[in-house]
């Protein structure tokens, strides 16, 4: 589907658009379909964490077949070279020909998969296009149930995000088992394990390397610390040779550092060294691992919910919402809300913008401003109702004045 | 939005994986071929075999997998599928945004005030087990009294839908002193609703006696309703070939539901859609435009931070509009109260502080800047929006 902006909607070839408002003189016109697609170009998250997935998978499956190939290969050039008996040689190209049988079938496994995850990929594609005028709220409703995973899952509340995803049957459209696959990692590391962290690591070996990644490295140095904690000196140093000694070419200011704690004890006193005993490395590495989690998925470091959010109580936020009348349909009337963005700017306006107190309907051209002999405004719809069912009179919602519908005069607000 | 774009280029992707898949299964097929048939001549061979035979069987089979080359195969089709999957991802990157974290700011949400919004949003939503399990699992304290409210709502709600009238019934006449003072018929509404379901469901004696005992009531406020309430008796059963056939409408039913739901909220003091839902649509709305000032104003990392109020205006729907805004044409600054808007004598209004400059200071006589008319301060009306 391609949704390109449509002209704004007085003009009479659009006749879909739901909501043609007259905009003041100045301001851009934004057509309900141009927003839908402004909005569609910020799902880039949405589509590349599976199809990233879907890439790993690929690349993983490959690789299986590839090193099962090559021992198979090498496997009849052994046989070819070597000297068996015939039996023997029979009976090692059996174990090959088994071998490349084993292969075919976990290539058919890691097909399925493939496919699998291609689906997912699909599906998605296909809601983007599903959005259209007619079934905007609801797709906006599954938008907001979406964003509201992402933020279980990186607030790691998994049980939330399984029953909000199963309860609006949204399991393909949100990536729960990307992140299942961190939550080994992360659990391994709160309990101070690092295994699965480094097998991580070694599963994406390559993209790591791309963004010139540490992780690994701090991994390390936090084993060794342990090794020292446990007092376990020689294995210590022993690890450093094997293990931290290829990083030494880039980070030696660090791993001198580190190293040097083999001179302290774990309740040694010393700040500079004390810090690298405290657990809170731990907490360090979680968040470390949660960030090249999220680049490698190209998925943004923070929430989803704290980045539409800020954008939105910005944008909403004015100084007439810390008042004590601000209208309850205003999310900051509400006092968490009005704490969330305190520290965010407020919004800003170029053209006037009145809005009923009445009827709450923007008071423009078409519905004018009306004064009353008090200053106070209301809209031409609201007064015209109100004298009709009155006998011509207008009473005052706000400072109760009655006075005749002809007393009021027009406003002209650009 | 070119999405076509992005489809195709999976589709690619999709059909060569499917290719280099079956490339794998043939190459492996291969090789296995000719292994099995060298083993079957090994084994055929075996009472005049000799060393040498096993020898150069073994090397022929060597020299043919080395023709075959089954390594070279696989690379070949996987590096055709690279260039499709990095393809793919470059489209990804041109038709969306590859970073919508670029206007985030380095505040911190408190994550309890965050976590208690969404229970809230939950309960609003009758999405109960989730608020449930996510209180749990936050350590939050639970908003009982609200989620009590919320659960009270969404019962009735859920019995309006299957038809059964009656809680909402009980709490419109337990409420119905202020359903009248906000001129809200909802009590009539659901009678009628009622009236109609026995019409069509019973008899018509039965519609009548409800009609006695339940419309009566509102005869006199609502004598044209309850009019055309009593017409439909004289189409019991053919209510469809009625001229009353639009009272059968199903939408009806929404209707009410929304109705309630409106009212049931406004008495809580809250407002009748879910403030996240609405913050996070106006994210939605606005992000492109602060995507674009965060771009335009990348160097001044420091002056993004620090900013108290946003440069450029971001436009969001009329929906999102909940107060009034003055912007005076001369000196484009929003009015408060300290610099009201005026209003001049020709209809035209200014801020108080550009008709202070205008008249030097209320001295003199000034020209409205749209029309000409000439004005003076003490012309001049404070407007309240």
């Amino acid at each position: 589907m391609e949704i390109d902006a449509l002209p704004n909607g007085n003009s009479p070839a659009a006749t879909s658009t739901p909501s043609p408002a007259t905009t003041p003189a100045g301001s851009t016109p934004v057509s309900k379909a141009g927003q839908l697609s402004e909005s569609l170009k910020l799902e880039h998250q949405f589509l590349r964490v599976p199809f990233e997935h879907y890439k790993k998978t690929i690349r993983a499956n490959h690789r299986v077949v590839e090193k099962e190939m090559s021992s198979v290969i090498s496997g009849v050039s052994q046989a070819a070279d070597g000297d068996l008996s015939q039996d023997d040689a029979v009976s090692h190209l059996n174990s090959l020909v088994s071998r490349l049988q084993g292969l075919k079938r976990k290539l058919e496994e890691g097909n399925l998969a493939e496919h699998l995850q291609a689906q997912r990929c699909k599906a998605r594609i296909d809601h983007l296009e599903s959005v259209d005028l007619e079934n905007v709220a609801e797709w906006n409703n599954t938008r907001v149930k979406r964003i509201l995973v992402d933020y279980m899952l990186r607030m790691s509340y998994y049980e939330t995000a399984i029953k909000l995803a199963q309860s609006s049957n949204i399991q393909d459209l949100v990536d729960i088992d990307v992140f299942q696959e961190a939550k080994k990692v992360i659990d391994a590391l709160r309990n101070k394990e690092v295994a699965p962290a480094l097998a991580w690591c070694a599963d994406n070996k390559s993209k790591l390397k791309r963004s010139k990644s540490k992780f690994e490295f701090q991994l390390r140095l936090q084993e060794f610390i342990e090794l020292v904690r446990d007092g376990n000196s020689m294995r210590a140093i022993t690890y450093t040779r094997k293990y931290l000694a290829p990083w030494g070419a880039t980070h030696l200011k660090e791993l001198q550092r580190v190293f040097a704690t083999l001179a302290f004890r774990s309740n040694t006193e010393c700040l500079q060294y004390k810090a690298l005993f405290e657990p809170k490395q731990w907490d360090f590495l979680m968040d470390q691992f949660k960030q090249e989690f999220c680049r490698i998925y190209g998925m943004t470091l923070e929430p989803l919910l704290n980045i539409y959010m800020q954008a939105g109580l910005s944008a909403l936020k004015t100084p007439f919402c810390y008042e004590d009348d601000c209208p309850k349909e205003d999310p900051l009337s509400q006092e968490s809300f009005r704490k969330l963005a305190s520290p965010l700017p407020f919004s800003k306006q170029h053209h006037s913008k009145l809005v009923c107190y009445i009827t709450k309907e923007i008071m423009d051209t078409e519905n004018p401003p009306l004064v009353l002999p008090n200053g106070y405004v209301y809209s031409t719809k609201a007064l015209e109702e109100m004298a009709s069912k009155n006998n011509g009179n207008i009473t005052c919602p706000r400072s109760g004045l009655v006075c005749d519908y002809s007393e009021v005069v027009k406003a002209f607000i650009s | 939005m070119e999405l076509s774009t992005v489809r195709d280029a999976f589709d690619r992707v999709a059909k060569k994986q499917k290719v280099s898949s079956s490339k794998s299964q043939e190459v492996i097929d291969q090789v296995g071929h000719e292994i099995e048939q060298t083993v079957a001549k090994m084994q055929s061979t075996q009472d005049s075999s000799t060393p040498v035979d096993q020898k150069s069987i073994l090397a022929a089979l060597k020299s043919k997998l080395n023709t075959i080359s089954p390594q070279n195969q696989l690379e070949g089709s996987q590096k055709e599928l690279n260039v499709n999957l990095n393809k793919c991802s470059k489209v990804l990157e041109k038709v969306f945004n590859p970073d919508i974290s670029k206007a985030y700011r380095n505040v911190d949400f408190d994550i309890h005030i965050l976590n208690q919004i969404i229970a809230n949003h939950f309960y609003r939503e009758g999405l109960f087990d989730a608020a449930d399990c996510l209180i749990k699992e936050a350590g939050e304290p639970e908003a009982i009294s609200l989620k009590c409210q919320f659960v009270e709502m969404h019962q009735i709600i859920e019995a309006v839908r299957s038809r059964n009238l009656e809680p909402a019934l009980n709490w419109v006449s337990a409420n119905r002193e202020k359903l009248t003072q906000v001129g809200c018929n909802l009590e009539l509404k659901l009678h009628t609703l009622c009236f109609v379901d026995i019409l069509q469901k019973k008899s018509r004696s039965e519609a009548l006696n409800y009609a006695r005992i339940n419309l009566a009531p509102f005869a006199s406020v609502h004598m044209y309703e309850v009019q055309k309430l009593m017409g439909c008796l004289l189409w019991a059963g053919k209510l469809d070939k009625s001229p009353y056939s639009d009272i059968t409408d199903i939408t009806h039913w929404e209707k009410l539901v929304d109705e309630l739901i409106q009212q049931f909220c406004s008495f809580m003091g809250q407002s009748s859609s879910s403030a996240l839902g609405v913050a996070i649509a106006a994210g939605v709305e606005g992000l492109p435009t602060l995507l674009k000032l965060a771009n335009v104003m990348a160097v001044k990392k420091q002056e993004w931070q620090a900013m108290k109020q946003l440069p450029v205006p971001v436009d969001l729907g009329k929906e999102f509009q909940f107060h009034s805004i003055f912007v005076c044409p001369v000196s484009r600054d929003q009015s408060n109260d300290d610099n009201p808007p005026m209003l001049l004598p020709c209809g035209h209004v200014l801020c108080n502080q550009s008709i202070v400059k205008m008249s030097r200071k209320g001295t003199r006589t000034f020209k409205c800047p749209y029309c000409p008319q000439d004005a003076s301060v003490s012309e001049c009306r404070q407007l309240y929006l």
